[in-house]
């Protein structure tokens, strides 16, 4: 039993990660009705670059690659846009989506290559040797430190959308783009400021996820981008709470058919949670029910 | 032909159409008029399947489709034309009416392959009195997004008619018309009914109305509230008064 | 010389995988889980023939069936979500169904060894062709028969009724239904046929070379699948075999300059056509003019 509830917690705190990635899929499809295929990958990349360039200038210390990949994200997250979105024009839903579907398998390509498939030690903080200890059961300290940088971030995105003038033009987009304009809001400025943002949590998720599981591969990004998708849809496309609830819910439970389990079912439960989701309530965990007009 | 008993359709709170009692007897031009917001869209949704009724029995030709739906309906010869035209924009003029041969008669006079990967000449010859009788012989390959907005709303009623329906809804046809292409649209509604084909205008320009209908029905407030032939609606108090709001000179 | 007829049968598979795509794409679904059915007409028909000792005409037609038959499973829940969603749900199935091959064994005792998929090691040894005699040369013409039939029957939908309803049903579904079109029936349909061509690629695509294994049925395969036809331009088959030709033939000759850098030039390919033409090289206006230079050309001659 304790076990379990062992590895509900880690689950659930490693999950934060999952709900990062997760807002970032939601919130370009809330803003833009696209989805950036590209996104998890772009973070595993701002991640890698943060290494190597962290690792040039500092000896790769922990805060300063997170730091960088931070930054970095947010510059990748930008590129996407001007690449995959900027040029094409949007109405074309099967161009934009293949573009980015393309950018994901050059950065994952790009990555492999600079890797030369190896993967790479990743460094985490001082945390990570920490273990909390909460009666019988023990809490990774690296894993706490996952979940408040989460939460943190979380916090600023919500405060963002919710109490700045930004977040008020960015939300105004995704429900009337149209009308967006008419009222002066530059959609171009918005939709690209969306990828910044996204990018910026995106790198945050990247080294978080590296920095706890101690490696950054290329063998990541394939099962994060199906993951955070799958967030994305429990969450219901274009909720940022619905992604975050999501995200802990995959995250724990998939650690626990982890531990129940093993390995290979693990997986199968957290797509089979998606697949009734789809079937009974599409649009996602804070849906108003489904009203067929 | 067409009953509606007691429909409703609620939104929420909103009641977009309360308890609506109508009757269009087989033969008839009917209209159905009244201010924006109304529920005459509603009702053409209701009656076509794209809205499911709250409470009440919707009867076509005695039976109840209400559960029926919507390319059902159609099966049972209810057509409809959309207020912002929805014609397939990739496919020529001719395929349009192609592809809304779905009728039971169609059905029957072909069999399975035929109809569904047959070859095109015979299907053309069948469709070519329709496009004439709608003006559109001419731009038969047109792809119908190149075609002029005048067209395209000819378009889209002629694939109604390539259903071969004998209820036609008819949303709004008239708007931004000018008194010409009213007159000429009026002209097609009269030759419609000659063919056959029961039709319901809902609508909001006058001039067309007035001219074309034998009885209106008049909604406000997703309630009707006055029935009769056009002269009967045009004097009627009330009807004034919901369109122009409180007492008119 | 058998380097390029190996190409010639990459072509060839690569072009049904795309046609797959391309059928259900006409309604406007974009399933990424084309990989998915080509695993299964691969696994299947591969069975059949190394453990049950079946003729490969029969083995293919069953791989074929299988594939079209969880097409159909897969089209009536597919009904339920529009989109992207769609494309989420797809790619989330995809990867179950290369999980599954991923944990699949089913071995059987052969003379002193065994064969059959081995989960992760993948399925060896499908020596069909070898055994019974046949050249590289045979098996291309083999794959290419298959290509050019089912190109000949999608050419031919396209230009029939079925083929208008689908393209009716990709344009506007609101539409479709209220002309009496039966949505569910075109929609499940059409993942039937694209599930049938996916799994008949599979099958041609495991007996030439000989060992399968999940790997090579991931996103990967099923992104090629609908780049085909997105960059080729949905206005005509021809469109989708165009691209396949192209883009394997720039892998084939990036891959010389470039080494084992393939999977970069594809992705950057992708973003680079999506850029330059969005609506596919032979999109409707392009068609035209094709067919117009075709019918001078007749005239001249």
């Amino acid at each position: 039993m304790l076990d379990f509830v062992q590895a509900l917690i880690d689950g659930i705190l490693y999950g934060t990660t999952y709900a990062l990635i997760g807002i970032g899929f939601t919130l370009v499809f809330g803003v833009m009705h696209k989805i950036n295929m590209a996104y998890a990958s772009a973070s595993i990349g701002a991640a890698y670059v943060a290494l190597v360039v962290g690792g040039l200038v500092a000896g790769a210390s922990a805060w300063l690659v997170f730091g960088l990949s931070f930054l970095l994200g947010g510059l990748f997250g930008l590129l996407v846009y001007l690449i995959c979105f900027h040029l094409i024009p949007l109405g074309n839903e099967n161009a934009t989506l293949m573009s980015t579907i393309g950018m994901l398998l050059l950065v994952d390509e790009l990555i492999a290559h600079a890797t030369q498939g190896m993967p790479q030690n990743y460094p985490s903080t001082a945390f990570g040797e920490e273990m909390v200890r909460m009666g019988e059961l023990s809490v990774r300290g690296d894993l706490i430190f996952v979940f408040a940088v989460s939460v943190v971030a979380m916090g600023a995105l919500l405060a963002l959308l919710y109490r700045t003038r930004m977040g008020l033009a960015t939300r105004a987009v995704a429900q009337q783009p149209v009308a967006a304009q008419l009222c002066g809001i530059q959609v171009v400025k918005v939709n690209a400021l969306t990828f910044v943002i996204t990018g910026l949590l995106g790198g945050i998720a990247g080294a978080l996820v590296c920095s706890a599981v101690g490696t950054l591969s290329i063998l990541i990004t394939g099962p994060l981008t199906v993951k955070g998708l799958i967030v994305t849809v429990i969450g219901g496309l274009g909720s940022v709470p619905g992604a975050i609830v999501a995200g802990l819910l995959v995250g724990g439970l998939e650690n626990v058919v982890l531990y129940l389990r093993g390995v290979t079912e693990r997986d199968l439960y957290v797509m089979l949670l998606m697949f009734a989701f789809l079937v009974f309530r599409p649009n996602g965990i804070f849906a108003r029910g489904a009203g067929r007009d | 032909m067409l009953e509606l008993r007691g429909l409703s359709r609620y939104f929420g709170g909103v009641r977009a159409v309360d308890a609506l009692d109508l009757r269009v007897a087989g033969g008839e031009i009917f209209g159905l008029i009244g201010p924006n917001g109304s529920g005459k869209s509603t009702t053409v949704n209701l009656v076509t399947g794209l809205f499911a009724p709250s409470a009440g029995q919707i009867l076509f030709e005695g039976a109840d489709i209400a559960k029926l739906p919507t390319h059902a309906r159609l099966a049972h010869g209810i057509a409809r034309t959309f207020q912002n035209i929805r014609l397939f924009g990739q496919l020529t003029v001719w395929q349009n009416l192609w592809v809304a041969q779905n009728s039971a008669e169609d059905r029957a006079r072909k069999g399975f392959f035929a109809r569904w990967l047959g070859g095109q000449r015979d299907a053309r010859a069948e469709i070519l009195p329709l496009l004439e009788f709608s003006g559109l012989a001419h731009k038969q390959d047109e792809l119908a997004s190149n075609l002029a907005f005048g067209e395209q709303r000819r378009l889209e009623v002629a694939r109604a008619l390539a259903t071969r329906p004998r209820l036609l809804l008819l949303d709004e046809p008239a708007a931004g018309m000018n008194s010409e292409e009213i007159g000429q649209l009026r002209e097609r509604i009269l030759k419609i009914r000659e063919r056959g084909v029961t039709v319901l205008l809902v609508e909001h320009v006058m001039e067309l109305v007035m001219g074309v209908t034998d009885r209106i029905a008049v909604l406000n407030f997703g309630q009707k509230i006055a029935e009769g032939t056009p002269a009967e609606i045009q004097a009627d108090p009330l009807v004034r008064k919901a369109y122009l709001g409180g007492e008119a000179a | 010389m058998d380097f390029y007829f190996g190409l010639i049968q990459i072509i060839g598979v690569h072009t049904l995988l795309g046609l797959s795509a391309y059928v259900i794409l006409l309604t406007g679904q974009l399933s990424i889980a084309q990989a998915a059915f080509y695993a299964i007409g691969a696994y299947v028909s591969a069975m059949l023939t190394v453990l049950w000792g079946w003729h490969i005409v029969p083995a293919l037609f069953a791989g074929a069936a299988m594939g079209a038959f969880f097409a159909t499973l897969v089209g009536f829940p597919a009904l339920r979500v529009r989109g992207l969603m769609l494309v989420i749900a797809t790619l989330a199935f995809g990867e179950g169904v290369r999980l599954f091959f991923f944990n699949f064994d089913y071995q059987i005792q052969k003379g002193n060894v065994k064969v059959g998929p081995l989960g992760p090691e993948g399925f060896r040894q499908i020596r069909y062709f070898p055994e019974n005699g046949w050249t590289t040369f045979d098996v291309m013409l083999f794959v290419w028969v298959f290509v050019i039939l089912v190109m000949a029957l999608i050419w031919w939908v396209d230009r029939s009724r079925y083929g208008a309803v689908l393209r009716a049903v990709g344009d506007d579904e609101l539409a479709a239904q209220s002309v009496g079109i039966n949505l569910t029936a075109v929609k499940v349909s059409a993942m039937t046929v694209g599930g049938g061509i996916a799994g008949l690629a599979g099958c041609l695509y495991a007996h030439y070379t000989t060992h399968i294994e999940h790997l090579g049925f991931g996103v990967l395969q099923s992104v090629f699948a609908v780049a085909y036809p997105i960059i080729g331009g949905m206005a005509s088959v021809f469109g989708t075999l165009f691209a396949v030709i192209f883009v394997q033939g720039i892998l084939v000759e990036g891959l010389r300059f470039l080494g084992d850098w393939r999977n970069l030039l594809f992705g950057a390919l992708i973003i680079v056509a999506m850029v330059v033409r969005p609506t596919g090289f032979l999109d409707a206006l392009m068609l035209k003019r094709f067919a117009r230079w075709f019918a001078l050309g007749r005239e001249r001659a």
